[in-house]
Formats: C-alpha cells, sequence, structure tokens
C-alpha cells in the first residue's frame, strides 16, 4: 500500500482526480462502481495508472441491496442483494461472484484487492459471518491473481457508540487473515466534521489498533480527518471533496434529487491553516487584511485569484483536495505515529488560535471552529501514551 | 474419559510395526510409540470411532500440507475397510526429547526463551497460514529435542477455520485443557476461537518459563473467574522484576480481549528476536 492520499471518488469526482494527480497530489485512487460505468472505470483506471498512480476498486458492498443503473455495469453487482440472502449465497455462487471479481479486478489493473463486505452493526454476527465469507472468497481471488488483500472494515454508527461495542468488533475484524485495512469509522450525523472528542478518540484508537497488527492500513472516507490518520499510524487516507465522507447512512447512496445538490450556496474555502473552511468571499471581505492573509496562504494551484470574482463551487472543491492531498503527503514522509501526533497537535493548535484572532471580528458560519481543540483534546493526553503499548 | 486400545489389541492390528512403548491416549486417541519396517520412530495414533470421519477428513488434508520443522510431521493418515477392525489411525513423526513441561519448574535465561518460543511462534504462524489453530497448546504438546528445537504435537482437536468443526461441541468453545483455556474458550463460542486463542496459551507458557508460576492459579480464585477477569498476575513480585518489555509482550498476549493481543505468532516471533535476551 503507497504511503499518502488517495482520492476516493464517489461523486461525479473523476476528472478533478485527473488534475490533482496532474499537479502531483495523491498517489493512488479508489473507484467507485457507485457514479462510474464499468467500461469508463476501466478507461479512467489506466488513465490514473499512466498519471504514475496506484488503482483500487472498493466495490463498496456498504449497503448491498443498493443498486443504481452505473452498478448495474459491474458484473459483481447481480449479487447484490439483502444481507440475508447474500448470506445464503450458493457455493456455485459464490464461485461465479469470485470469477467476475477476478475479470473486474483484473481489467481494472487494482494494486490489491478491497474484500467487499457489509457495514459492520453491532450485535450482528450474521455480518460478521458474512463479511468473513465475502474476504475468504476475495482472499482466494486475490492469491490467484498474486495481490495483497485487504479487509474492509467499516465500522457503522451502532458499533463506534461505544468503546466495547467498537472493540468487540475489531476483535472480530481482526481474525481475518489480512495484507491490510481498509478501515471507515462513522460518527454522529448531527455534524458535517465530527467533534466528539471521545468520539473522535475512539475512532484513533479503533485505527491504532488495526495498525498494531502490523498490517497497513488505509483510513477510507478519511477526508478532513486525514490529519489524524497520520497521527494513529495509518499508511494511507482515503480523500474526497465532500467534507462528511464517513457517513454511511443508506441515503448517502441514493441519487440526489436535485442536480449540483446544496443549492446557490456560496463556496467555502478550505483554509490549511484553519484546518476548516469559511464562506468565500462573504466571511473573509469581514476580516482584517492580515489575518485575511494568514487565512488565504496556500500553495494550492486551485486557490481563488482575489475576493472580487467569483469562485466556482468545483473550483473550492478542487483546492479542498488539493490542500488535504498536500498536507497528507507531508505527513505519509514522516514515519513514526508518534512524531505526526506532534505535527497534527501543532497545526491545530495554531488553527485553534487564527480562530480565536477571527472571532474578535466575527463569528464564523458552519460550526467549523467547533472540532479542533477537542481533536487536540483527543490526541494529546490520551493518544500519546498509546505508542508506548505498540 | 481417554480411549483405550490395549498393547496387545493394537500390535494385532498393525502388524507392520514393531511397538516399543504405549503413550499417554486423549479421548480422541489412543498413541503408541512404535518403529516401522525401516527403523523409523514414528507416533501411532488410532482414533476413537465416535468422531465425525468426513469432518477428519477434510481438517487431516490440511494438517497434511503442515510441513514445519517446529510442527511433528503427518506421514500417514489411513482407514480400513475391514469390517471388526480398528479402522482409523493417523502416523506422525516421532519427537525424539521430552516435554516442555519439564522445563517450567524454574525460570530460565532469557535468551534461550526468546529462541525457544520463536521458534515455537514460527510453527504457530505457519499454521494461521493454513488457518489451523491447535486449540490445546500446552507444555505436553510441546517437545523439545535434544538440540533445542520445540516441535508443537498433537493437532487433535486443531480446527482449521474454514471448515466445520472436528468435533461436536455444540456452540461452546470449550475444548482443550482449562489450565491453558483462553478467556473466549471459557466463555465465548466456536466463532471467538481464532489463531489469537493459540497466543493465549503462548503467553500462559510464556510466563511460566520467566516466572516458574502459571499466572491463573490463584488461591481463592476459580480458575475460570482468574482467566476470564483477573490480572493478579501482574502484582507478583517475580513478574514484576523482569524487564518492561517481556512484561510488556506477556501483558499483550494474556489480553483478555483477543482483539487486544497480537495479531499474529509471526509478530510475537519478530518481537522476541528483538527482546533477545533483555
Amino acid at each position: 500500500m503507497r504511503r499518502g492520499a488517495w482520492h476516493q471518488c464517489g461523486d461525479r469526482s473523476q476528472k478533478l482526480v485527473i488534475e490533482q494527480l496532474q499537479h502531483n497530489a495523491g498517489v493512488g485512487v479508489i473507484i467507485s462502481p457507485r457514479d462510474l460505468a464499468y467500461e469508463k472505470a476501466v478507461a479512467y483506471s489506466q488513465e490514473y495508472r499512466q498519471l504514475g498512480a496506484d488503482v483500487l476498486i472498493d466495490l463498496q458492498f456498504c449497503y448491498p441491496e443498493f443498486t443504481n443503473p452505473k452498478l448495474d455495469t459491474y458484473a459483481t453487482s447481480q449479487y447484490r442483494t439483502s444481507i440475508s440472502q447474500l448470506h445464503q449465497i450458493s457455493d456455485a455462487d459464490l464461485l461465479a461472484f469470485m470469477c467476475e471479481l477476478r475479470t473486474e479486478v483484473s481489467q481494472l489493473a487494482t494494486s490489491a484487492i478491497i474484500a467487499p463486505a457489509v457495514t459492520y452493526e453491532s450485535g450482528r454476527p450474521d455480518i460478521v459471518q458474512l463479511n468473513a465469507k465475502l474476504f475468504s472468497a476475495a482472499r482466494e481471488v486475490a492469491y490467484e491473481l498474486n495481490l495483497p488483500i485487504y479487509a474492509t472494515a467499516i465500522l457503522g454508527q451502532s458499533v463506534t457508540s461505544s468503546q466495547q461495542t467498537t472493540d468487540t468488533c475489531l476483535s472480530d475484524v481482526t481474525s481475518l487473515d489480512a495484507d491490510g485495512w481498509y478501515f471507515g469509522f462513522e460518527f454522529s450525523h448531527q455534524e458535517r466534521i465530527p467533534s466528539v472528542q471521545e468520539s473522535v478518540l475512539r475512532c484513533c484508537v479503533a485505527g491504532l489498533r488495526l495498525v498494531t497488527t502490523g498490517k497497513p492500513v488505509l483510513h477510507a472516507y478519511a477526508g478532513p480527518m486525514s490529519l489524524l490518520s497520520f497521527a494513529f499510524g495509518a499508511t494511507a487516507v482515503g480523500i474526497g471533496h465532500w467534507q462528511n465522507l464517513w457517513q454511511f447512512t443508506p441515503g448517502r447512496w441514493e441519487a440526489p434529487e436535485v442536480q449540483g445538490g446544496g443549492g446557490a450556496a456560496p463556496p467555502r474555502y478550505f483554509s490549511s491553516q484553519l484546518w476548516g473552511t469559511i464562506i468565500f468571499p462573504d466571511e473573509l471581505t469581514q476580516i482584517p487584511q492580515p489575518l485575511r492573509e494568514q487565512i488565504l496562504a496556500s500553495n494550492s494551484p486551485f486557490s481563488p485569484a482575489n475576493l472580487t470574482i467569483p469562485w466556482p463551487r468545483w473550483t473550492a472543491n478542487k483546492h479542498l483536495v488539493y490542500c488535504l492531498c498536500s498536507q497528507a503527503a507531508q505527513m505519509a514522509q514522516i514515519t513514526p505515529a508518534q512524531t505526526n501526533a506532534a505535527g497534527a497537535i501543532s497545526i491545530l493548535q495554531d488553527a485553534v488560535n487564527l480562530h480565536q484572532s477571527i472571532s474578535n471580528h466575527l463569528t464564523l458560519a458552519d460550526n467549523t471552529a467547533a472540532y479542533q481543540s477537542n481533536w487536540i483534546n483527543a490526541l494529546n493526553p490520551h493518544f500519546s501514551p498509546l505508542f508506548s503499548l505498540r | 474419559m481417554p480411549y483405550i486400545v490395549l498393547l496387545d489389541q493394537a500390535k494385532a492390528a498393525f502388524p507392520q510395526y514393531d511397538f516399543i512403548n504405549a503413550l499417554t491416549p486423549s479421548e480422541q486417541k489412543a498413541a503408541f510409540h512404535v518403529l516401522d519396517q525401516v527403523g523409523q520412530h514414528l507416533c501411532l495414533k488410532i482414533i476413537a470411532p465416535h468422531y465425525d470421519i468426513d469432518r477428519l477428513h477434510r481438517e487431516i488434508a490440511a494438517l497434511q500440507s503442515l510441513d514445519h520443522p517446529n510442527i511433528a510431521k503427518l506421514k500417514e493418515y489411513t482407514y480400513s475397510s475391514k469390517p471388526g477392525q480398528l479402522k482409523y489411525f493417523i502416523v506422525e513423526e516421532f519427537v525424539e526429547g521430552e516435554d516442555l513441561s519439564t522445563r517450567l519448574g524454574a525460570p530460565w535465561p532469557r535468551p534461550e526463551i526468546a529462541r525457544l518460543f520463536g521458534e515455537l511462534c514460527q510453527g504457530l504462524e505457519a499454521a494461521r497460514k493454513l488457518r489451523i489453530v491447535h486449540r490445546d497448546l500446552k507444555p505436553s504438546n510441546i517437545r523439545v529435542k535434544p538440540d533445542g528445537t520445540p516441535v508443537i504435537i498433537d493437532f487433535g482437536v486443531a480446527r482449521h477455520l474454514d471448515l466445520p468443526d472436528i468435533t461436536d461441541t455444540g456452540q461452546g468453545a470449550a475444548i482443550g485443557t482449562p489450565l491453558y483455556f483462553s478467556p473466549e474458550q471459557f466463555m465465548g463460542t466456536k466463532r471467538d476461537i481464532d489463531h489469537r486463542t493459540d497466543l493465549f496459551a503462548v503467553g500462559i507458557l510464556l510466563y511460566q518459563a520467566l516466572v516458574a508460576q502459571h499466572p491463573f492459579v490463584e488461591p481463592g480464585v476459580t480458575l475460570h473467574d482468574s482467566i476470564c477477569f483477573s490480572n493478579g498476575y501482574q502484582t507478583n513480585a517475580s513478574f514484576i522484576s523482569i524487564p518492561n518489555t517481556w512484561r510488556l509482550l506477556i501483558n499483550k498476549l494474556l489480553a483478555k480481549d483477543r482483539g487486544s493481543r497480537p495479531h499474529s505468532a509471526a509478530q510475537v516471533a519478530a518481537i522476541l528476536q528483538r527482546i533477545g535476551g533483555d
């Protein structure tokens, strides 16, 4: 698994990814079949690889019964069905599924196989068994193709709501004989970016437990939380243009009713210095020049030219992805997780200080200053000592 | 109840072997130290007839693929169709040497412990790669050859995780020897058993090698409660006096939750190699 940022596709971002790779942002791409027909996926995969990226496909069996016309173009999608029906899959069908999986990953020339898996839920041994069955099937294919096999460990909210349920689930997950982990952690849906210290700490500890297996961890759907991923020792992070990538509600998988979503809301500018967003240009114009310059400092090629020219939403997305990839690339060069934890705390502390300065002039919308100090509190007193146990 | 086959009865059923002596039988098998026609020392195990032979066949097939210097080799598995005869038997490499139990009376030098347990873990790793869990790792199931090589024997209650269980254990996981049970063997279901179950037993054995006491035999506490709930061993003065890295490793191996234990025997072997004689 290549260290660094992986582009997490899934929301019409295939071309955005090409642009990012052309700017050396990201080392890999995780293709999503949900919004990309199979033939196009094969073509994009080739293009990504030509740009030097590794490619994976996340078949997104999180909600296995979900389907749409794009998904239907994948042969493996014929096995999408309810959890109970999938659980009863016959040996012959499982074998056929393995054949289709082999064809798909071969044609996409992926660097590893992400085993399909349903979102883990608390008190559901049937899901544990089903995922073990799907993993075994994918592992056979991986062995045959001489590819690493990554177990999918997407922990749903019923699992992540307590330490005990998280621990129990991870005990089951880590019994799989995987070469790496494709890890996702779902938070409460109340917030765009999680701010509850206890939950953030739990996510980091869960990631660390996977890291201590000695296998690489791809923190999937991490987005802005990727700052914390390298602090718990992740090898790679999944980054996309959604800030709340980590949500796995069934509704997430439905096509939006209105094209574009979000109506005419102004774009958000992601500031690495704030480690958060600020409304562009409305909020920025209300901030004194020296502070504004601090907020806007960026090496992103997608930064806005100035505050008077409208900034398209997709460019804002590109800017967000570039900033996150840039930071991930820096952290990926540092191997001791403890150093990355200290680095993350430093970035977050600077962000807290900057937010405090801004608060003298303006209260930012979107609750964008709500989480940085809690992330520090999650990392600082609790997390660093854990590394001494490794 | 051990499965008993009289020596004379065995000799009559297996005339191709010279019988040296009877070995300790288990519930599943009667065992004999024998010589074959070329003078090779072997261990003949006659399997009790009440086991599900189809499942046994599948698990034996998995065991046959295990070829590792730290695991006793399965030489032959045969069943006879002659009516009225002792039907099923397996022939294993006979491992010269002594049981690990003979070495656990007093603490040994740590470099020697690191070497022996490192090799033991390499054997377990080979089994793990084939998804086989021993489930009954204990001193008498580890032979130490005269050259010091540890060899794991008696995969009699081993489980291949991808196959149905060899024995009819219902929902429970309680198979093996309670003194070396893991919490999940006491309390869990078969689903909870995986290679980390063996690592818990390794933790107990390692503790015994370092401290010369069993970590969970505590006065006034049942073995069940001690293994499942107590970390009283951590306050043992002899344990406290060993180097921190060793204590840390043992604490990880003896974690109640298998998810908190090392992920693989290979990981433990690597740690042992690193800490060596610390």
